[in-house]
């Protein structure tokens, strides 16, 4: 695949004001020049082992498939990464060329605080100034990862528009840049927006794919299966089998509280439209008129209404599969492999790992199956407890807060 | 003296519909030489939070694209004022290219100004636009290279609007030697050029008023409106009132 494409198909391109033009170009040439240049790849290597920690490890769920009784589950572990999810493989690439390209200051949107807290991590530890933008309703959501990206030096600003989730957020960020470009670099968290963005996301997360491909010499994977927000996480694991006509790559979107507009963020069935927003084209979801929808999930990271243009290009073509996986799945799911394999994984990750557990049914014995747990639970505490625990966690909450 | 021509900028169906065509009267007898009525979107990532939350108000008072369109027409009931529409990609796309340049010819709109639809990134609107008659306005910066400036005035557009600085719409902009001076370089180009961004007073339309067309106006007038609207809801000739004041106070000694 090349490492530049613009267009996928329909979808993708660069549809912005004139004033974000240049720096998109910059940007456009820093990264075509940096991807191919020795020296930045073996400085992302070395950030890769030393600082994200990665392999990550790729785990045979053998208790899981033998509850299961069906196909044998693998599951990649990106929850392991440095800060908890695979956004650091990515925000440590971008950060990396903003230093490269000699900028002082990034920006950058947060859904679930994943991106964000990954992005003030590279920052903090590449001496870069960092701001992030995240919307109050996801602040509230995903308190403790607030903490983390001011412990790192953060400054999150809170954005109080829209639907206050994290378009409003990449929105921001593009008002700030569209001022500020000459010193900051945008850092975009998914595989969307404008290019190069959906080609750079998709070469930074590719380090995923390609241990897996190292990880499964002697195992024939039938199905890969990934969670679908903006879709880093799953162009990145996909990315070495995209133009093979093998496994079967499946993309789980948010079901949310089931069908109807407003109760999930399921673009890939006939709910998204080919549209133009914040920058590319691709399937959202829209009135008639044109205007974004509201949207629904359990998880902070997978109620974005658009999805990243290859990702949308593939899915028309029939090579990746979409299934959605309702926030109750995912919440079976999170007990499921908890109980099974002692691994926590974050509620978007937990919707891949729905769609593989009936999968594995589906498939039967005999068959090889891998899940990317693209991040780990531990940021979701105050979301999993209450609807796990209810009046137990509320009951601690409250005498927590009397003793502080 | 250099005649002033002030162009204003308004929120279609803000605070409601009917207040949103007071406003267009009140801009019209306030002296206003054109109107740019913005069709709101839900994700106007290229305003500040002043045209932000009118265009919300604007959604969440019902507003549909049809509704735009009608409001031109009702607008030329009460003056013959050239309308430009201001609106984003998303909108305009969702309709078809083509169907909303006709749509906007049919009502009688002037012509178009979608800033994240640029020459060469257009999906056909400039094209469109010379098919029906309708002028397509490119949105250019100061920081434009002369290379891209050819490109964009490869298409013969009757009006450029100059955005005076980078950055989003709302906050005081400083005329100083760059943007003045870049206006300066501009006229070597035939199209005629309307600039704003961060235009609120009436020293800086004066500065401006020699080495352009027309300066644009946009948030204050929707500030304007604004205050008046949380005093005072619902009185639409104090929403026309208000907004011809705000016309006439940018008229350099014609307050
Ligand atoms: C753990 C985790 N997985 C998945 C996502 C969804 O993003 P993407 O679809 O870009 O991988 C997020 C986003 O915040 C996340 O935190």
């Amino acid at each position: 695949m090349k490492q530049y494409n613009n267009f996928f198909g329909d979808f993708g391109g660069r549809y912005v004001p004139e004033v974000l033009r240049g720096p998109l170009s910059e940007l456009e040439e820093a990264y075509t020049n940096a991807i191919k240049d020795p020296d930045f790849l073996a400085e992302l290597k070395d950030f890769q082992k030393t600082f994200i920690g990665r392999p990550t490890p790729l785990l045979h769920a053998e208790n899981a498939t033998k509850t299961l009784g069906g196909a044998d589950i693998y599951i990649k572990l990106e929850g392991l990464a440095n800060t908890g999810a695979h956004k650091i493989n990515n925000a440590a690439g971008q950060a990396l060329l903003a230093k490269r390209m000699g900028k002082k200051r990034v920006i950058a949107e947060t859904g679930a605080g994943q991106h964000g807290v990954a992005t003030a991590s590279a920052c903090a530890k590449l001496g870069l100034d960092c701001v992030i933008y995240m919307g109050t309703e996801d602040i509230r959501r995903q308190r403790p990862n607030v903490y983390w990206m001011e412990l790192f030096g953060a400054e999150v600003r809170g954005v109080n528009s829209g639907s206050c989730t994290l378009k409003d957020a990449v929105n921001e960020a593009f008002r700030d840049w569209t001022a500020s470009y000459k010193d900051t670099h945008y850092l975009l968290g998914s595989a969307l927006g404008p290019s190069p963005y959906p080609d750079m996301v998709r070469e930074f997360q590719s380090v995923i794919g390609n241990e897996v491909v190292t990880q499964t010499e002697d195992i024939k994977i039938d199905a890969m299966v990934a969670c679908v927000g903006g879709g880093s996480n799953a162009i990145g694991f996909f990315s070495p089998f995209i133009e093979k006509d093998k496994p079967r790559l499946i993309g789980v979107e948010a079901g949310g509280r089931g069908k109807g507009a407003g109760n999930n963020a399921v673009r890939m069935d006939d709910s998204g439209k080919l549209g133009i927003v914040q920058g590319y084209k691709s399937y959202f979801l829209l009135d008639d008129d044109g205007q974004v929808q509201p949207t629904h999930s359990i998880s902070a990271g997978l109620d974005y209404p658009g999805i990243g243009p290859q990702l949308a290009s593939l899915g028309e073509s029939g090579r990746i599969e979409f299934q959605s996986a309702t926030d109750k799945d995912a919440l079976e799911a999170l007990k499921f492999f908890a109980s099974t394999e002692g691994i926590i994984f974050a509620m978007e990750s937990a919707h891949a790992g729905a769609a593989a557990i009936q999968l594995a049914k589906d498939l039967g014995k005999g068959r090889n199956i891998i899940v990317n747990m693209s991040g780990r639970g531990d940021k979701d505490l105050f979301i999993s407890a209450a609807a796990l625990y209810g009046d137990k966690w509320k009951e601690f909450l409250e005498e927590e807060a009397k003793r502080i | 003296m250099e005649e002033t021509n002030i162009i204003t900028h308004f929120i279609a169906g803000y605070p409601d519909l009917k207040a949103s065509l007071a406003t267009a009267k009140g801009l019209i007898d306030g002296g206003a030489a054109a109107l740019e009525m913005q069709i709101p979107f839900s994700d106007p990532s290229a305003d500040g939070p002043v045209i932000e939350n009118a265009s919300r108000k604007s959604l969440e008072a019902g507003f549909k694209v049809a509704d735009g369109f009608n409001l031109v027409k009702l607008i030329h009931d009460y003056a013959d004022v050239p309308v430009y529409i201001m609106s984003y990609s998303a909108i305009v796309y969702n309709m078809g290219v083509d169907k909303f340049v006709q749509t906007a010819v049919e009502a009688g709109v002037k012509g178009l100004i979608i800033p994240d639809l640029t020459p060469g990134n257009d999906e056909g609107l400039y094209a469109s636009g010379k098919a029906h008659g309708i002028d397509v306005v490119p949105v250019i910066i100061p920081a434009v290279s002369d290379e891209r400036m050819s490109e964009i005035m490869a298409e013969k557009p009757e009006w450029a609007y100059l955005a005076l600085r980078s950055g989003i719409t709302g906050s005081y902009t400083k005329l100083d030697d760059e943007n003045i001076g870049f206006l300066e370089r501009l006229k070597k180009y035939d199209a005629k050029i309307m600039a704003g961004f961060g235009i609120r007073t009436p020293e800086q339309v004066e500065v401006l008023a020699p080495h352009c067309d027309a300066a644009v106006v946009g948030s204050y007038i929707v500030d304007s409106v604004t205050k008046l609207w949380n005093e005072t809801p619902f009185d639409y000739d104090a929403v026309k009132t208000v907004a011809e004041k705000s016309v006439r106070y940018l008229f350099t000694g014609r307050g």
